[in-house]
């Protein structure tokens, strides 16, 4: 609930949009974590395994007047739950995909997911490529095995946002997500704005009622 | 990673059909181990969306005699085809642009699958959209005129507002509308209870003397394949039809699912039982089974990827029914909006994403002349419902098969082009032709197998699919199931919803 802006924050002129984020990845990058960063602000270092997937939800302001809210599935990393991606990545706006720069056969799975997106998903889908555990690095260099340069070459050539982000201290964690949001089209949200064509299943005479005395 | 083989699965559900998946949602907070897999590369089973790529390799793996997964749709679908007139073919978009339902139905408001939807919070993640208007085609009178699609009045108002029916005719036609009410109560049950099993147009020319034409009104709302609806059934779905009216909204009785219908609400439901942690597997079916290998009696299951598991129920589909029910379908892209389709049917209601059209039977005839005995339904699609890209819309058809079936629906679509059209007559650019069986049959349970009937080719959502889901459910949870708390969850923690921000 501590997401949700004051009621009257979408009034005149207020723009509200709605966007489906997946991430994908190999196991143990820290996906989850990137989430729990950007969604409650916390880190967790002995974090379980994703089992399957799940689901959560973060509003972000852009600017004074544009919310974007992402609708987050957050898939497990493991071999044994890939047939789970296509229905995650099926009409998904944008995609996080997620490798560690301390081991280096991580990129190339990531590589491997941004293939796969970019010949079964959405044909405008935004892709992020996000190399994580920065904080790892920091004070042991040794430890990076694969440079940003490398990485960020190879998202430049694939069309892809690029970030370092450490999901334990924070870093680049907001930035990656406004980054995304700035780059979806937001006249384009599936629900923007007012109640559009989409049937709210709630009976008709509930939403009369809801109306209150201010029957506009 | 324990493998799958060292679980003991609580139960292996084969196939991603809306049956199983509704059966994988409603076990999704169990805590049970699920292993649920399909023989096919996509979700969806016989309710799938396609691609015109995937559509392309189903057509393809249909056509293979070698191919052992054609079971993997309860082998439901046979002769499958596609036609891309060479002229037109370039105003085809990008392939994921479409998504073809296979088995597009509408959902009446008051269906209980609506309702178990929102209790069990699924409906957070699907867009549901407006089914407008049911209309008939006329053929034109003479050569001077031309064919016209006639909207059929669905509430009382608009019965006394049509100018489609005669003053003399509407009496008739509102007093049916009266019974229909409460026909289920005396003392209206002694007037149609004998008739019960007679065809409905019958009843309906006896007891309100209606003509043909109003008859056709009649039967085109209960979706009846063939037109021979009995009284009893005919009866049930108009009140359900009825009833439905406005209930989410003016002007509307029925919904459909963004995305491909059904095929989304199977999808949504598998996200969400793996949310609660089940193992999805596709391109994965049984080869063999075993049972009675332990003293627990679980089932060995060998998957044609080589890997045997062990369970303590397999729920999976069983083949159709002897008495099966075929209809011929065919998809066709059309290269305009189709517009005039689409307006809201009443002032300040949503604007429709699905037009129903029905040719009455005998309206057509089959290439060899002789008239077409059944009615033909049409659902017109716009590019709201994420089927097809804008500037083009997708025509679902539906007639039963005989010898000549897809000749007449060829031919609907032509007529129906040529009806709705102005001087410039829309073109179809691509058509998928297929048969589809299906029938009347209910759940079996052969030891620790549980069997859901071949999904049916209704053309509306049909509440007793529901109830084998449910009896599935009980079958697995076993002395667990208490039936209250049955699709009733609340939001996974982490979610926030915000309708306000909607209305």
């Amino acid at each position: 609930m501590a997401a949700r802006g004051p009621p009257g924050a979408r009034g005149m002129g207020n723009r509200f949009a709605q966007f489906k984020l997946v991430l994908l990845g190999e196991s143990a990058v820290g996906k989850s974590s990137i989430v729990l960063r950007f969604v409650k602000d916390q880190f967790d270092s002995y974090r379980e395994s994703t089992i399957g997937a799940a689901f959560l939800t973060q509003t972000i302001s852009l600017d004074e007047t544009t919310t974007v809210k992402f609708e987050i599935w957050d898939t497990a990393g493991q071999e044994r739950y890939k047939s789970l991606a296509p229905m995650y990545y099926r009409n998904a706006n944008c995609a996080v995909v997620v490798y560690d720069i301390t081991q280096a056969s991580s990129l190339d799975k990531a590589k491997a997911w941004v293939k796969e997106l970019q010949r079964q998903a959405n044909e405008n889908i935004i892709i992020a490529l996000a190399g994580n555990k920065l904080d790892l690095v920091t004070d042991e260099p040794d430890k990076r095995a694969i440079t940003a340069e490398e990485a960020e070459s190879y998202a430049n050539e694939a069309g892809l946002l690029f970030f370092e982000t450490s999901a334990k201290t924070a870093e680049n964690v907001a930035e990656l997500f406004t980054a995304i949001a700035k780059r979806l089209p937001l006249d384009q949200s599936p629900r923007l704005g007012g109640r559009g064509e989409r049937v709210t299943l709630a009976p008709e005479s509930a939403n009369t009622e809801a109306g209150g005395p201010c029957a506009c | 990673m324990d493998s799958l083989s060292d679980t003991i699965w609580d139960v292996v559900i084969c196939g991603t059909g809306l049956q199983q998946s509704l059966l994988a949602l409603a076990l999704s907070r169990s805590g049970k181990n699920i292993l649920h897999i399909d023989p096919n590369e996509y979700y969806g089973g016989p309710e799938a969306a396609f691609s015109l790529q995937e559509a392309e390799s189903w057509v393809a793996t249909l056509s293979d005699p070698t191919n052992q997964n054609n079971a993997g749709n309860g082998g439901v679908f046979r002769a499958a085809s596609i036609t891309k007139p060479e002229a037109t073919s370039p105003a085809l978009k990008f392939s994921r642009s479409y998504s073809l339902a296979l088995s597009p139905q509408l959902i009446h408001s008051r269906s209980e699958l609506l309702a178990q939807l929102v209790s069990s919070r699924a409906h957070r993640q699907i867009d549901f959209l407006a089914v407008g208007a049911f209309f008939i085609f006329k053929a034109p009178e003479d050569l001077d005129h031309k064919a016209v699609l006639t909207r059929i009045p669905s509430t009382r108002e608009d019965v006394f507002l049509s100018k489609a029916i005669p003053v003399k005719a509407k009496r008739g036609l509102m007093k049916f509308l009266k019974f229909v009410v409460d026909y289920d109560s005396e003392p209206q049950t002694e007037a149609w209870q004998p008739h019960a099993d007679a065809p409905l147009t019958e009843f309906l020319r006896k007891e309100f003397t209606m003509e043909a034409e109003l008859q056709t009104y009649i039967v085109t709302l209960t979706l009846s394949l063939d037109g021979r609806i009995s009284t009893r059934d005919g009866l049930a779905i108009i009140h359900r039809h009825l009833s439905s009216m406005g209930v989410f909204g003016p002007g509307f009785t029925a919904i459909y699912p963004k995305w491909g219908g059904i095929s989304e609400i199977a999808q949504v439901a598998c996200r969400a039982c793996a949310v609660g942690g089940a193992v999805y597997m596709l391109g994965t079916g049984i080869k063999s089974m075993q049972t009675g290998y332990s003293a627990e009696m679980e089932l060995e299951l060998e998957l044609t990827n080589g890997v045997t598991v062990k369970t303590r129920r397999l729920v999976q589909t069983d083949e159709p029914a002897s008495e099966k029910v075929v209809v011929s379908r065919l998809v066709s892209i059309i290269d305009s909006p189709l517009n005039s389709l689409f307006a809201a049917v009443v002032e300040g209601a949503q604007k429709p994403a699905v037009a129903v059209i029905a040719f009455p039977s005998g309206s057509l005839k089959t290439s060899a002349g002789k008239t077409w005995e059944f009615p033909v339904y049409v659902f017109a699609h716009s590019s709201d419902t994420g089927e097809c890209p804008v500037g083009q819309s997708i025509l679902y058809l539906t007639t039963p098969s005989i010898t000549g079936s897809k000749e007449v629906l060829e031919q609907a679509v032509q007529s129906f082009l040529d009806a709705v059209s102005g001087e410039q007559v829309p073109h179809g650019v691509y058509q998928l032709y297929y048969e589809h069986l299906g029938g009347p049959a209910g759940s079996r349970t052969e030891g620790q197998v549980f069997k859901f009937p071949a999904a049916s080719p209704s053309l509306s959502f049909n509440d007793s699919t529901l109830k084998v889901v449910r009896e599935a459910w009980k079958e697995v949870l076993n002395e667990a199931a208490t039936g209250a708390d049955y699709m009733a969850f609340p939001d996974r923690e982490g979610a926030v919803y915000d309708e306000e921000m909607y209305d």
